[in-house]
């Protein structure tokens, strides 16, 4: 995303313009713009869908989704039992997946020969769909939550475990060197220098972890069930509800924006100095209790 | 001379013969273990063999469907048909949508939101809208694959185009490179890895679209035969076609491995040797009076 957002032309590209003349200024402010450009195309998608252009079997109007939208959220209300099902199979499976993956990685990691050995069945299980268990799942352990549960904690175990292991190993090689010559014990070492430099690349595993238990969890609903924004979603397409279909579709698109969001904010408290600002509150706040305790 | 260097070279492929036969031996030591141990503690019956079959039953539903049914070829085929051509088009259409993003910074600030909102939703919540739009045979299995697969190469290509080195780029401009020749000459090589990373990515994705398609509506394919198996109980089938999938994956990524290490041969030290000894061969063999230094190598290869 740092790629497509970072853009430092963007912000002399408004004063440029701007220096001609105020109209211009306002009138194209790169945001303008682009609220501009999105009225257009969803206007003429309303206009397609209005005239026949567009069939709204395939692609129903904006007007008939955001309606759609307006029942399931406040006049029918029944989204939200489904909203929350999801999400409930996403956090169970999600902690159950990351604290399986990040422990056996601790375990594996911190041993070389169980790695070595380990080394095939990670590539086998690399390379296959995990996603691909579910109904190996489903018919073990029911139509129920356990069995979606169960998927979600197996498609999200892989990120996890594997960046774990890989954070723990590229431990930096001075800093071990101090360690050891500061004499500190084989404890000490594991949390005050490789988990601590492990941890950027464990959050990132686990953002991973995040967006792949999201999927999990609407596939393995998909695949059986009878509540989850995925069974939702499955009875609106097959009956050619197009638009409420649609409706359940920008809504997990916000779901997704949300899980984004809040694990780029956990993983910046978390791993605050990779991140500037979080770094000096963070700094600023230990200062602070350090004079506290000893006056200084 | 020579015979020193050789039998010094014969030790050392010995070594490393032996050493990855003692390795291998391992290896397959622990697995027979931990099969053995497994096919113990069901025999046992300390787990319920319904929910995890022997692995004498499984290797028996292996050999039932590679060999004496073969059903599973025909399946095998059509998901494989269904990846490869579903990354195909997402890859032309990802990889055409980088270039342009990267060559042009006003199209890259227009398309960026919509990206954007297309990474956050989980696509293979698209699967039921997608089949309802190209119906129940192979092209919404394609069009899913294409679009899941789509994301993770147009993103890596982008970063890739737009992480030029600064340095480089500055004695590209001061050499008085056109900006044909800084794209193909520089931009390009430099986002090969990275783009072939996010390839990479984008063909196991694929499969999983194209699987994840055939559970949702389907008559053919592996992610039929998953279903079918899981559904009627027959569990030692179900894993054994779960280790087919193991399998594909392997295949697509095997050859993915392959291309990257051809491409971008310049990453790998063993490749790059190669390469430059051919390169370095052409070059004698065209310039036949400047064979100072490439005599060597030239010779090597004849």
């Amino acid at each position: 995303m740092v790629v497509l957002t970072s853009s430092t032309r963007e912000q002399d590209h408004g004063t440029r313009r701007g220096a001609g003349s105020f109209f211009h200024a306002a009138a194209f402010h790169p945001i303008v713009r682009h609220f501009a450009i999105f009225a257009v195309l969803i206007g003429a998608w309303e206009i397609g869908a209005r005239t026949g252009t567009i069939d709204p079997l395939v692609l129903p109007a904006p007007s008939a989704i955001a309606e759609a939208m307006w029942r399931l959220f406040v006049t029918q209300r029944n989204i939200w039992w489904h909203l929350l099902v999801t999400i409930g199979e996403v956090l169970a499976g999600f902690t159950a997946g990351s604290i399986l993956g990040i422990g056996l990685a601790i375990v594996v990691g911190l041993n070389p020969m169980v790695r070595k050995l380990l080394k095939p069945y990670v590539i086998v299980l690399e390379a296959t769909p995990r996603i691909a268990i579910g109904p190996l799942i489903i018919a073990a352990l029911g139509f129920g939550w356990s069995s979606k549960i169960t998927i979600v904690m197996l498609v999200c175990f892989f990120a996890p475990f594997i960046n774990t292991l890989s954070g723990m190993l590229s431990v930096n090689e001075g800093a071990y060197e101090l360690f050891r010559s500061l004499r500190a014990n084989k404890w000490q070492i594991f949390t005050k220098l490789m988990l601590l430099d492990a941890m950027p690349v464990i959050m990132a595993g686990l953002r991973l972890a995040m967006a792949s238990a999201l999927s999990g969890a609407l596939v393995a609903e998909f695949i059986s069930a009878s509540e989850g924004m995925g069974v939702l979603l499955k009875r609106y397409t097959a009956s050619l509800n197009m638009a409420s279909a649609f409706g359940c579709l920008l809504t997990l698109t916000a779901l997704g924006f949300a899980i984004y969001r809040t694990m780029e904010a956990v993983g910046n408290r978390i791993v605050f100095w990779r991140h500037a600002p979080q770094m000096d509150a963070v700094s600023r706040r230990r200062q602070a209790q350090w004079q506290r305790n000893w006056g200084a | 001379m020579s015979t020193v260097q050789q039998t010094g070279a014969t030790d050392q492929a010995t070594f490393r013969l032996f050493s990855i036969a003692t390795t291998l031996l391992l290896h397959l030591s622990i697995f027979a273990a931990l099969i053995a141990m497994w096919e113990g503690v069901i025999a046992a019956g300390l787990v319920n063999e319904f929910l995890l079959p022997r692995p004498s039953r499984i290797a028996a539903a292996i050999g039932k469907l590679y060999l004496f049914d073969r059903t599973i070829y025909w399946h095998f085929a059509i998901t494989m048909y269904e990846a490869v051509a579903g990354f195909a088009i997402g890859a032309a259409v990802g990889i055409a949508l980088a270039v342009s993003s990267a060559l042009n910074d006003t199209f890259r600030r227009y398309v960026a939101p919509y990206a954007i909102v297309l990474n956050v939703t989980p696509g293979l919540a698209l699967t039921p809208i997608v089949i309802a739009w190209f119906g129940f045979g192979w092209g919404s299995k394609i069009a899913l694959a294409a679009i899941i697969s789509f994301f993770p190469i147009f993103v890596n290509t982008l970063a890739g185009l737009t992480q030029s080195d600064a340095d480089r780029l500055e004695m590209f401009r001061s050499l008085g490179a056109s900006r044909f020749q800084i794209f193909w000459k520089l931009r390009i090589p430099d986002a090969l890895p990275v783009a072939l990373a996010g390839l990479k990515i984008g063909m196991t994705t694929a499969l999983i679209g194209a699987v994840v398609a055939e559970f949702a509506q389907a008559t053919e394919g592996v992610g039929v035969l998953m279903q079918r198996y899981s559904f009627s109980l027959d569990m030692a089938a179900a894993i054994a076609t779960l280790l087919s999938m193991s399998l594909m994956g392997l295949i697509l990524f095997s050859i993915m491995e392959l291309v990257d290490d051809r491409v971008v041969f310049w990453r790998r030290d063993a490749r790059m040797a190669v390469i430059s000894r051919k390169r370095a061969a052409a070059f004698a063999r065209e310039n036949p009076g400047l064979q100072t230094n490439n005599k060597h190598n030239a010779g090597g290869r004849q």
